[in-house]
Formats: structure tokens, C-alpha cells, sequence
């Protein structure tokens, strides 16, 4: 009889954790980092294990799940840059060589440890599936699974604190889980218009010993454009958005 | 005030990162540009026609120096839908013929933009069509790049253009419609071809599954009647490939034989190109081009070419008499002599990122190959881009070939050159 108020003790104590809808958590997850459509600027720092840095400015777009557009305002030798993302499709616009390119998500257009698909990031819930959801004290931990090959990283594993829904450390890690590199979720600040998440993104790598990039965010908001600004032929006038 | 410039994060960061938000103000108007300062060293091969068609009356010795710089100049003003742009290019040269400099406008173009789905250009712009990387055979209306640095800006052309994007759901996302009107007279494009015609060309752009294609034409005007179309797609994150095809209609090919009598010949000429970019897992990209020049001169013709230069030097050292040379220069230019002016090419540039953990740090060699003839060029080159706005790039590169071949037959056996960007 006591084994059995055990095991139903326990199924009671298990339940709720097996009752997490990840999928629902993931996109919570989504919404609460992002609005679905925005706008925003970002300071991407990349520092050298000497303290040695080097800085970019970017205006960013965001629209539904699959459509990114982002725009270097800084430093001058990078200023008109863009980088378009449709879904897997990836471009990079240079003023002087005129026309857009293919790009890679592995690729990194401003060097460093984050690459390009950090720097046109969709919505987690849109490349990739929730294989569990742990429990770990006040985070859960979501692992999640790529939808298709064409992801930059196979597996994440983010930890989010449960009564924020926001991320506060995600590792990227190929199919054999191997780290590529980990996500410093930091300082949550409010920027206006119910949105209230990291205004820091940290990132290092095993592959990048000593390295370390930062991405600063500011004046997120939400906003809506046509879905012709996220066209190769736009490409050469994102400033327009601003 | 003061205060509100600034995005402060919480003590713990503040000391390490700030984000000063009068970086992101919009301006109406922009100015920058670009410094650039260019040492080359020259190796020369005095047994080459090209050499002997350019020094054939002076000795400059073994090798030769040159002294390059370069300003380039960009502006922009918007007020409202309008924006005007501009930038233009100045060249320096100290060399051995003495000093030279030029500026060009290379663009300045009124742009208006009524919506996210219609603007309209009017002035000198260039428009740079097509997806290969070394050449682009379907780039009917613009000047023609240097493979040996494809990422170079280009002078424009005067037009007026539109672009019209409509973007749907579903296997087709985007379409996008450009229509370009070119004039040609005495003093507005005249480079471009026949004078006193009004071109008209246009580009259709769909990304479907995928996939970039671009439909391209120029029905006649100043040059002859051409059709193209291009395609980019990546098969994996890491893979692309892209393609370009041109029909050129009627086209005149003009070529002397050794003798120097000139020759004419009109055919259909079909010019293509397939290409790959490929990413390894160690950050290394593979770019790899064929491009078939089929306006391009036949092996056979090109050795007329160079063996009408050599009888043109013969005749040189025996007589004092330049007129053959004359007449060789003057079939070299902007025909024997443009860049790659015969049939079958092999493009390969393979760089490193970040070896060695160098941030900013970018090796590289590119390898390009006549197939036609077996010459080539190899150039290795160390690119350092760590210092904010400066960009350090040291090229050499080795030329080599057979006798009679296009790159054995180059003044130069290697060039060496340093060039430090600045960028404002």
C-alpha cells in the first residue's frame, strides 16, 4: 500500500513536468525575445583575448517567421552593408561590389564567434522542433531538434527562467553534440511597448578560445513592413526603412 | 539630455559595454568614402610580344615600380521619397611614363521612391546583373569587372531605370520587373556602342524554390540583340551554385593574321558560366568558375595576334619603322586587349578565414586558367582587416605560360602590390 501512495505521489510530483507543452513554451519563449514583426538596432562588439575590440552597428528587420533584413549603419568600412534572410535563403548586399551574393548561415559577415545566422536569427520555434523539456530549479531546459539540414546548428539546449519565459543561456551543438558555442542571455530591461527582455547577448566558443562577441540590443519595437522590403531588389535601399 | 544618448546597461555591463544611441540617429545626408594608397612592383619579361609592343623603344630595366592612389568619394542626400547620390572615383599614378590623374563620376542618380515596390533612377548608376563571381556574361549594360578583383567599383552608365518587386507566398516569393532606358550620343555614353540610339534592356527576377533566376535582354539599339538568363541557389548552408548564359545575336568578331590583314566575322556567340561556392567545415570558401567566351579568339587567332606583334618588332629593330607596331596597338585595344579575350577559363579562389585563430585575418589564393592554351595566373594574398576602417591587403601574383599563349605572353612575369583602404 505505501509503495503505492509512492508511486502516485510521484506521478503527481512528475506530471506537471510532463504536461509542458514545448512547443508552446518555445514560442512563448519567441514572442517574449521578439515581437513577430520589428524593428531594431544592435552593437555587435567582437573582443580579442587581448581586450582588443572591434564594433558594428546594424539596423535590423524582422517580419513573420522567416524574413529578416539587417543594415550596417557602422563602422564605415561595413556601412551599407546589408544582409537579407528569407527563410534559408541568405544574401549579403556590398555597396561597391553592386549586386547581392549568396551567402551561407555558417559564414560570419562581421568575423568573430557569432556567424550569420545569429545575426539574422528567425524564431527558434520556426527552425527547430522541442524533442523535452526538463525542469532545473527556476529554469527549464528546452532540448530542440533542427527541422531540416539546412539549420545552422542540429541542437539547441536553451535554459529559460520559468516565470520570465525568456532565455537565459542557449548551446549550440552540431548532430553529434558537439558545442559549437554558447549564448549568454543578460541584462533584462524594458524597452517600451510590453517588451521586456536581454538587452545582452553574449557568445564564446570552444572553437574561438579567449574570443568573445557581444550583441547589444536598443530600441526594439514593434512594427510592421510590406513584404517587399525583404526582396534582393530592396537590398540597396534598407535605409529607407529607417 | 546628455543622459538620454546613452544606453546604459546595469552596473555589471555598463564598464564593458556601451551602446551610444546618437549612432543610430538618421541623417538626411551622408558623406565618406575610401583612401587608398597602392605600391606595385612590376617583374617584366622582355622576351614577351605584349612587352615588346609597349617598351619596344625604351629599357626600363628588369622590373619596374608604380605608385598608385586612389580617393573615392560618396554623398547622399533624402529628403522624403528622393535621394540623391552620388560618388566619384580619382585615380593617381607615379610610374615610369610620369605622373597621371583622373576623376570620373561613377555614379550620380536621383532615386525616387514612391513605395516599398517602385522606385525610379535617373543619372549615372551602375546596375552590375548577373551571379557569377570572376565574370558576368549576362552584364549587357554594365563595364566590364576585373576577374583579378571582381569586388573593384565600376564606372556607370547615364539612365533611367525602374524596379518593381511584388513579393507572394508559396514556391514563388518575389518577383521583381527592371526596366533601363540608355541613351547613346556624342557626348552622353558614347563608350557603350553605336551612337545616336536610344537602348532600352530589361531584367525579370523571380526567386522560385529557392532558387535566384534573372531573364535578361537587349533587343539591338547600340549593340547587337542579346538575351540571358542567370540562376543562383544554395543546395546546402554551406554549398551554392550559380550559372549564367548569354546569347549575343550577329556578333562581330574583328581579327588580323600574322600579317596583320584585318578580318571580320559575324556569328550568334553563346557566352556561359557555371560556378560554385562551397564553405568547409575548417571556414575555408572554394569559389570555382568556368566560363566559356565563346566572342572570345580561338587559339589559332590569338597566336596570329602575337606573331603579327613580333613581325611588328622585327621590323622595329631592322628598319626604325613603328607603323606595324602602330597598327598592333591599336587592334589591341578594346579587342586583343581586353581582360580575358579568348575562349575557355578556370576560376578558382580558395581563402581561409581566421587561421590560427588571427581574427580579421584572411589568406587567400586564386588560380586562374586559360584552358584554351595551358597559361596562367596564381596569385597568393594576405587580407587584414583588424583595424577599424583599415584594410591591409598584400597580393602577388606569378604569370606563366607557354610562348604564343595569352598569359605567357603577358609584359609580366609576377606583380607584387601592397594596398592599404581607408575608409571615412
Amino acid at each position: 500500500m505505501l509503495k503505492i501512495i509512492i508511486v502516485f505521489l510521484s506521478l503527481l510530483i512528475a506530471l506537471p513536468v510532463y504536461a509542458i507543452d514545448g512547443t508552446a513554451l518555445l514560442k512563448q519563449v519567441d514572442r517574449n525575445l521578439n515581437p513577430e514583426s520589428y524593428e531594431s538596432y544592435r552593437k555587435l562588439i567582437n573582443i580579442e583575448p587581448d581586450g582588443s575590440k572591434k564594433e558594428f552597428t546594424l539596423f535590423t528587420v524582422k517580419k513573420g517567421v522567416d524574413k529578416v533584413v539587417s543594415l550596417f549603419l557602422a563602422p564605415a568600412s561595413e556601412k551599407g552593408r546589408s544582409t537579407l534572410r528569407l527563410g534559408d535563403n541568405m544574401w549579403l548586399y556590398i555597396p561597391n561590389v553592386g549586386k547581392p551574393v549568396r551567402i551561407t548561415s555558417l559564414q560570419s559577415v562581421v568575423g568573430g564567434v557569432f556567424n550569420n545566422s545569429d545575426i539574422l536569427q528567425l524564431d527558434y520555434a520556426a527552425e527547430y522542433n522541442v524533442e523535452k523539456v526538463e525542469e532545473k530549479g527556476s529554469e527549464y531546459l528546452l532540448y530542440l531538434k533542427a527541422k531540416t539540414k539546412t539549420v545552422a546548428y542540429d541542437r539547441l539546449k536553451i535554459w529559460a527562467d520559468k516565470s520570465k519565459k525568456l532565455p537565459t543561456k542557449i548551446e549550440c551543438l552540431t548532430e553529434a553534440n558537439m558545442l559549437i558555442k554558447t549564448l549568454y542571455f543578460k541584462d533584462v530591461k524594458d524597452f517600451g511597448g510590453g517588451i521586456v527582455r536581454p538587452a545582452v547577448t553574449e557568445t564564446d566558443s570552444p572553437l574561438y578560445k579567449g574570443y568573445k562577441s557581444v550583441m547589444i540590443f536598443a530600441k526594439l519595437k514593434a512594427k510592421d513592413f510590406k513584404d517587399e522590403a525583404f526582396t534582393l531588389t530592396f537590398m540597396s535601399n534598407i535605409e529607407s526603412l529607417r | 539630455m546628455l543622459l538620454s544618448l546613452f544606453y546604459c546597461l546595469s552596473p555589471a555591463f555598463a564598464e564593458e559595454y556601451t551602446f551610444n544611441i546618437s549612432e543610430t540617429e538618421k541623417k538626411p545626408y551622408h558623406i565618406g568614402g575610401n583612401l587608398e594608397f597602392k605600391p606595385i612592383l612590376f617583374g617584366l619579361d622582355k622576351n614577351t610580344s605584349l612587352y615588346k609592343l609597349k617598351f619596344y623603344n625604351r629599357d626600363e630595366g628588369s622590373a619596374i615600380e608604380e605608385y598608385d592612389a586612389k580617393l573615392q568619394l560618396e554623398g547622399s542626400l533624402e529628403k522624403g521619397i528622393a535621394k540623391f547620390s552620388v560618388k566619384t572615383n580619382t585615380d593617381y599614378k607615379k610610374s615610369y611614363l610620369g605622373e597621371d590623374q583622373q576623376t570620373t563620376v561613377y555614379e550620380g542618380f536621383l532615386s525616387i521612391k514612391p513605395s516599398s515596390s517602385l522606385s525610379i533612377d535617373i543619372g549615372k548608376k551602375t546596375l552590375r546583373w548577373g551571379t557569377g563571381y570572376a565574370w558576368n556574361p549576362v552584364a549587357f549594360i554594365d563595364r566590364p569587372k576585373d576577374p583579378d578583383d571582381p569586388e573593384l567599383s565600376l564606372e556607370g552608365f547615364i539612365v533611367a531605370s525602374a524596379d518593381y518587386i511584388k513579393s507572394f507566398q508559396g514556391p514563388l516569393k518575389t518577383v521583381s520587373f527592371t526596366p533601363v532606358l540608355i541613351p547613346v550620343y556624342n557626348h552622353v555614353n558614347n563608350t557603350f556602342g553605336a551612337i545616336d540610339k536610344l537602348n532600352f534592356a530589361g531584367k525579370l527576377y523571380f526567386l522560385f524554390y529557392d532558387t535566384d533566376i534573372d531573364l535578361v535582354v537587349l533587343p539591338g539599339g547600340s549593340k547587337t540583340t542579346r538575351y540571358g538568363v542567370d540562376f543562383s541557389r544554395n543546395i546546402t548552408t554551406n554549398f551554392e551554385i550559380h550559372g549564367e548564359f548569354a546569347f549575343i545575336n550577329d556578333y562581330k568578331k574583328k581579327f588580323i593574321d600574322s600579317n596583320g590583314t584585318n578580318f571580320e566575322k559575324e556569328y550568334d556567340a553563346k557566352n556561359y558560366l557555371i560556378g560554385i561556392r562551397y564553405l568547409t567545415e575548417k571556414d575555408a570558401t572554394y569559389i570555382l568558375e568556368y566560363y566559356r567566351n565563346g566572342a572570345g579568339f580561338t587559339s589559332g587567332e590569338m597566336r596570329d595576334y602575337f606573331g603579327f606583334i613580333n613581325k611588328g618588332y622585327d621590323s622595329y629593330v631592322s628598319t626604325g619603322s613603328n607603323a606595324l607596331l602602330k597598327k598592333a596597338s591599336t587592334v589591341t585595344e578594346g579587342n586583343y586587349g581586353k581582360l580575358n579575350s579568348m575562349r575557355d577559363y578556370l576560376y578558382l579562389r580558395v581563402s581561409q578565414k581566421e587561421p590560427f585563430d588571427i581574427l580579421y585575418f584572411t589568406p587567400s589564393v586564386t588560380l586562374m586558367a586559360n584552358l584554351n592554351d595551358k597559361s596562367f595566373s596564381f596569385s597568393p594574398e594576405l587580407l587584414y582587416t583588424g583595424i577599424t576602417n583599415l584594410e591591409l591587403r598584400l597580393k602577388v601574383a606569378f604569370i606563366a605560360g607557354e610562348r604564343l599563349s595569352e598569359y605567357g605572353e603577358k609584359q609580366n612575369d609576377y606583380r607584387a602590390e601592397l594596398r592599404a583602404r581607408y575608409y571615412f
